[in-house]
């Protein structure tokens, strides 16, 4: 059989049936914008990169962190941080996991809860939690009688970077585990598996990608929490108070090689989380490069 | 005291759905196998969903080897789907995406010495060159086979099968149909399969269930519920495409089938039908014609010979059954 093409039809026009030209010219804009979006996010994000690096000098660097007691700050801030996201995964992961499977009461609310802190300004947060565990606060006293004070102690610095990083873990869990299908948890159960070893053969791998990427901006957030910090827990000083401090002694100069200590410090563990995670998600996708 | 054997499953339940009450009743001895036939949204799955536990009662009972493992009455609880003894293959398939198509075969088997069935089992079910693949890189037709190994390799008493060939190629269905059943017998389990194809459904169950707005209409031999429709809708259900007034009773019905009619006169194997050819067109090997009969009704008959548009003909349904409302 002999089939013909209307005369002129692909060849002269160049248009493909079912594809009109004005999609194709939205499809194009569409990804110049993209690609523009993206270089702007990059540089963006790499100048001040740059700028610090620029402005860094090796005899700089040693000069402020040299001194005995200069890393002091750091290693309050791993302390501090290493404790929040550890009481974040123990009290966060099965909240976000009975919100992503809708087994929470009044769950609106609960989430409503979990969302506020990133609603609100973390200096307003500050204020908020002097009253809520500062000495004379309604979960101060109760405090007190287990000798832990609420203001400007490692405890105070916890919470606070409890409070500025929390957020961003259980809603990073809670997307990771609405995506595993519960049909699939379903039929480990009926292979045998009670809900604890489902939970820990299906649901966590599957999650794990997730979860990753959440724990690791948390991470980023509490090694970076400022604005309840410099509130609650101006004492012991960790690593973004003794930027602001140095920042205010010394100026630029004086800030900047603490400013590296905290990318350094801080940093790693998203960028791993980011690789690892994606890695896992194309190697189940079916998508790994050979 | 009665002495009969139980069942191994025994069935009598409802189920409440937003748009359908499931109410059946049946029981199963070790070895049976039941196919329920229905269309779409019939209740067929929730059927399969309670006895395996993933779906509650709102009235009834399910036992399993004797013991109860679903009931609504007061002081019995239901026990976990884990304990029921139940594999079930589900649709749409879903796959442990994150373990290799032998990791997801082998993921009920809790002894070792069983691991040994695994490699068997992806070679019955054509899957050995794909044992370290993952889920998303199978076609629909493979996934369904590791579901299904998945739960052949498991340990059950009552195997439940959800449409578990449907996207199966059409070569590879007998033997995989011969597994399901050989595995059934061999572990002496119950089987249940549900399908929206009959001869799927008679190629699996010894016997038939009719299901339809979540009622077992008509319950029976494989091929007895096809030959002998006790009402118009199982009839309907299971392909009679005309019915034609009988002359016996008020609203009775001879229920014509397309392949139980051969031309020309022969009462002695059925009811004689005079009618009008309206159309024709190829059917597989054969030919499809719509038929006017004279009493008005149009059926589809299926012939190996094609007549004209607007012939007469003499036809002969072969022992058509009667059927009431």
């Amino acid at each position: 059989m002999r089939t013909t093409t209307p005369a002129g039809s692909l060849a002269a026009t160049g248009v493909v049936p079912g594809f009109p030209t004005a999609g194709r010219v939205v499809a194009r804009g569409s990804t110049a914008l993209a690609l523009l979006g993206a270089l702007v996010i990059w540089l963006a994000l790499l100048g001040p990169f740059a700028v610090l690096i620029q402005h860094l000098s090796f005899h700089s660097i040693r000069a402020a962190l040299g001194p005995p007691g200069a890393l002091d700050p750091l290693w309050v801030s791993l302390g501090a941080s290493a404790i929040a996201l550890g009481a974040m995964v123990l009290l966060g992961t099965p909240l976000a996991y009975l919100l992503a499977r809708g087994r929470l009461p009044l769950a609106r609310l609960v989430e409503l809860g979990i969302l506020l802190p990133l609603m609100m300004p973390p200096l307003v947060i500050g204020l908020l939690l002097i009253f809520l565990i500062g000495p004379e606060g309604t979960l101060g006293t109760l405090l007190a009688d287990i000798h832990l004070t609420g203001v400007n102690t490692f405890f105070a610095l916890i919470v606070a970077e409890f409070y500025e990083a929390a957020p961003f873990y259980v809603l990073g869990a809670h997307a990771a585990f609405a995506s595993v299908d519960p049909r699939i948890e379903q039929d480990a159960t009926l292979l045998g598996d009670r809900p604890l070893q489902a939970f820990r053969r299906i649901t966590l791998p599957l999650a794990a990608p997730g979860l990753a990427t959440g724990l690791a901006t948390a991470w980023a957030r509490a090694m970076g929490a400022f604005g309840a910090v410099v509130i609650i827990a101006y004492y012991p000083r960790g690593l973004p108070n003794q930027i602001f401090i140095a920042f205010q002694e010394f100026s630029l100069s004086g800030a900047l090689p603490f400013a590296l200590l905290l990318v350094v410090a801080a940093l790693p563990l998203p960028v791993l989380a980011y690789l690892w995670s994606a890695r896992t998600r194309s190697r189940v996708a079916g998508t790994e490069a050979p | 005291m009665n002495t009969a054997p139980a069942s191994l499953l025994e069935v009598d339940l409802e189920v409440e759905r937003r748009q359908l009450t499931v109410q059946v009743g049946f029981g199963l001895e070790a070895g049976e196998r039941l196919a329920i036939f229905g269309t779409s949204g019939a209740g067929k799955t929730t059927i399969l969903e309670s006895i395996a536990g993933l779906t509650r009662l709102s009235r009834g009972k399910v036992r399993i080897d004797g013991k109860l493992v679903a009931g609504k009455a007061k002081g019995e609880a239901a026990l976990e789907p884990r304990d029921r003894q139940v594999a079930l293959v589900r649709q749409p398939t879903t796959l442990f995406p994150h373990l290799t198509v032998e990791q997801n075969v082998a993921y009920g088997i809790r002894r070792s010495p069983a691991r040994g069935r695994v490699a068997e089992l992806l070679e019955r079910l054509g899957l050995t060159s794909l044992a370290r693949a993952r889920g998303a890189a199978l076609s629909g037709g493979q996934r369904q086979r590791v579901a299904l190994g998945r739960a052949l390799a498991s340990p059950f008493r009552v195997l439940l099968l959800d449409e578990p060939l449907s996207a199966v190629d059409v070569a590879a269905r007998q033997a995989l149909r011969l597994l399901m059943i050989e595995t059934s017998v061999e572990r002496d389990a119950a089987g249940i399969l549900v399908t929206h194809d009959l001869t799927e459904a008679q190629a699996f169950g010894d016997q038939l269930g009719i299901i339809d707005g979540g009622r077992l209409l008509q319950l029976g031999g494989a091929h007895q519920v096809v030959l002998s429709p006790l009402s118009r809708r199982v009839a309907e259900l299971v392909g009679y495409g005309g019915f034609v007034p009988a002359p016996s009773a008020v609203d009775t019905w001879f229920a014509i089938h397309p392949d139980r009619i051969v031309p020309g006169v022969a009462p002695e194997r059925g009811v004689v039908l005079t009618g009008t050819i309206l159309s024709t067109r190829p059917y597989g090997p054969r030919y499809e014609c719509t038929v006017a009969e004279r009493s008005g009704e149009q059926f589809t008959i299926h012939l190996d010979e094609p007549p004209g548009a607007g012939t007469e003909c003499t036809l002969t349904a072969l022992d058509p059954p009667v059927v009431a409302p």
